[in-house]
C-alpha cells in the first residue's frame, strides 16, 4: 500500500533513532527490560510519526512523558520542529484529564437516573434495548483499548480506532521485517562461519 | 480486499483536518437535501475516484474549487498525516452531486459543528436547525435536513438520525478495514471483531518487540500469528527461532540492545516469565 509506505518509513526512522538513544544510555539489561524499551521506543516512534495529528498519538505521547526517564527519549524523537506540537500535547493532556473526570461524573449521574426509570423501556422494545446495551459495552471495551479513548465520544472513537489499527499494522510489519532480516543475516553469517 | 483497503487508506491520506475545518466554516449553506443521507452511503471507492477527478465537478459553489484544490495540494505533504478519514466522505460526495452543489455544505458544516462544539451545544445546534429550516438557506451556515417520507419530523429525531447515519458510515469503513467483518451484520458483532483485531495487533506488537530483543532463544514462545487473517506484506508468518546476535554491519548501534548475552543461565526462567506475561 503506497500510502502507508510513507508512514512506514517515518516510523522506521524514528524507531531506529529511538533505539540508538536507548542503548546508548544503558548496557546489559535483561530480556524483559529490553523488550519493554523496544516496545516503548516503537510506540513513541509510531505516535510521533503521526506528528501528533491524531488524538490517540497525543495520548500515547503524553502518557510516555509522564514517566520522567522517558522524557529525553520523547523529546529527541519528537524532534526539534515540534516545539509547537509539544505545547499542543500538553494542552491536550490537561484538557483530557478534565474531560475524563467530568465524563465520569456525568456517566455516574446518568446511570443512576437511568436505573430510576429503567423499568419502562425494557418491556416495550426488548431487542433494541439489548442491542443497545451490547453496543455500549463494546464501545467501552474499545475505549479502553485505544489509547486516550476514555475522553472521546463514540463518533470520534471509531475514527481513532481506524487510525490506530492502520498504524498498529505498520508497526507490526516493521518489527517483523526487522526480526526476519536479523534471522536471515544470522543464518548467512553462521553459514559463512562454517565455510 | 486489498483494493478496498487501498482505497480506504487513500481516503485517509488526504487532508489536514484543521484546514478542512477552516474551509468548511466559511462555506455558505445550501438548500435542503433528500440526498443528505444518500451522501453518507456513498461507498469509499467512489468517493476516492471523485477526489481524483476534481475537474468534473462544476464549480457552482465558489468554495468547491477551493475544496478541490486543497486535497491536491495536501497530497504531497500527506506523508505523516495519512489519516484524516472522516472529512473525506462528505467532501468527496460533495463533488458528486453537482446538481445540488450546495449539499456539500450542510454535511460539512454539520460535521464541523459536531467536531468543534460537542454534546453541550448539541441542543443549540438542533434548535438552530429547526429555525433555519424555515429561513432562506443562502446566508446562514446551518444545516437543512428535510425529513424523509414516513419519518418523524421532530428536529431531535432528525439530528439523531443524521448522527446515526454518520456513525453507520464510519462503521462501514471499519468493516472494510478489518478482515472478515464485511459479512457480519449488526454493530455489536462488528465492534466485537474490531476489538479482537486491535487486541491481536497489540499482542503481536508485544511479541514482535520480544522477538527483536531476544537472542539465542530456541525455546522461545511463538507469537500468536495463527489467528490473523490479514497477512503482512510479503512476510511468511513463521516464528523466528534462534535469532542470534545481529550482524554488525546491519545497524551497528543496535548491537548492544538487540543482541542477547547467551551466557546467561536463567534462560528458561525468563521464558516462563514471558509466557505468563504474554
Amino acid at each position: 500500500m503506497h500510502t502507508s509506505s510513507k508512514l512506514t518509513k517515518e516510523f522506521t526512522k524514528k524507531w531506529v533513532k529511538g533505539l540508538q538513544i536507548c542503548c546508548s544510555s544503558k548496557k546489559d539489561m535483561d530480556v524483559l527490560e529490553r523488550k519493554k524499551k523496544i516496545k516503548l521506543c516503537a510506540d513513541i516512534a509510531l505516535a510521533s510519526a503521526k506528528n501528533a495529528t491524531t488524538s490517540w498519538s497525543i495520548a500515547l505521547i503524553s502518557e510516555a512523558k509522564k514517566n520522567d526517564e522517558n522524557e529525553i527519549l520523547v523529546d529527541n524523537l519528537l524532534g526539534p520542529e515540534s516545539r509547537f506540537k509539544q505545547q499542543k500535547i500538553i494542552r491536550q493532556m490537561n484538557s483530557c484529564h478534565k474531560r475524563v473526570r467530568s465524563k465520569k461524573i456525568l456517566k455516574k449521574s446518568c446511570s443512576i437516573s437511568q436505573r430510576m426509570k429503567k423499568m419502562g423501556p425494557p418491556k416495550s422494545n426488548l431487542a433494541a434495548y439489548i442491542a443497545k446495551r451490547l453496543v455500549k459495552k463494546r464501545t467501552q471495551v474499545l475505549q479502553r483499548l485505544v489509547p486516550g479513548g476514555e475522553s472521546m465520544d463514540e463518533f470520534s472513537l471509531i475514527k481513532e480506532a481506524l487510525d490506530y489499527i492502520l498504524s498498529l499494522r505498520v508497526q507490526v510489519d516493521v518489527m517483523r521485517n526487522l526480526a526476519n532480516a536479523t534471522e536471515v543475516l544470522n543464518q548467512s553469517n553462521s553459514s559463512n562461519v562454517f565455510d | 480486499m486489498e483494493k478496498r483497503e487501498e482505497t480506504c487508506t487513500e481516503l485517509f491520506q488526504f487532508g489536514e483536518e484543521s484546514e478542512f475545518q477552516s474551509l468548511m466554516s466559511v462555506v455558505p449553506p445550501p438548500e435542503t437535501g433528500n440526498s443528505f443521507t444518500a451522501l453518507l452511503e456513498l461507498p469509499p471507492n467512489q468517493a476516492v475516484m471523485l477526489l481524483h477527478s476534481p475537474e468534473e465537478t462544476a464549480p457552482d459553489n465558489f468554495t468547491s474549487p477551493e475544496f478541490l484544490e486543497t486535497p491536491n495540494s495536501i497530497l504531497p505533504n500527506s506523508s505523516p498525516n495519512n489519516f484524516s478519514l472522516v472529512k473525506q466522505e462528505p467532501v468527496d460526495s460533495d463533488s458528486v452531486h453537482n446538481s445540488s452543489p450546495n449539499m456539500s455544505d450542510p454535511v460539512i458544516s454539520k460535521s464541523t459543528k459536531r467536531k468543534e462544539r460537542g454534546k453541550n451545544v448539541k441542543s443549540a445546534a438542533k434548535k438552530s436547525k429547526s429555525v433555519a429550516n424555515e429561513t432562506d438557506g443562502d446566508k446562514l451556515p446551518y444545516v437543512h435536513v428535510r425529513a424523509r417520507r414516513g419519518q418523524a419530523t421532530d428536529s431531535h429525531s432528525i439530528a439523531e438520525r443524521a448522527r446515526r447515519e454518520k456513525i453507520n458510515a464510519r462503521m462501514k469503513l471499519l468493516q472494510e478495514l478489518v478482515p472478515g467483518c464485511s459479512k457480519i451484520t449488526g454493530t455489536a458483532m462488528v465492534l466485537d471483531e474490531i476489538i479482537n483485531h486491535v487486541q491481536s495487533l497489540q499482542r503481536q506488537v508485544e511479541s514482535g518487540s520480544l522477538m527483536d530483543g531476544n537472542g539465542n532463544f530456541t525455546g522461545m514462545v511463538s507469537p500468536p500469528l495463527s489467528n490473523q487473517i490479514w497477512q503482512p506484506d510479503g512476510l511468511t508468518p513463521q516464528p523466528l527461532w534462534g535469532v542470534e546476535e545481529m550482524n554488525p554491519n546491519f545497524i551497528t548501534p543496535e548491537n548492544s540492545l538487540l543482541s542477547y548475552d547467551s551466557s546467561r543461565s536463567s534462560v528458561s526462567l525468563h521464558t516462563n516469565q514471558l509466557k505468563m506475561e504474554l
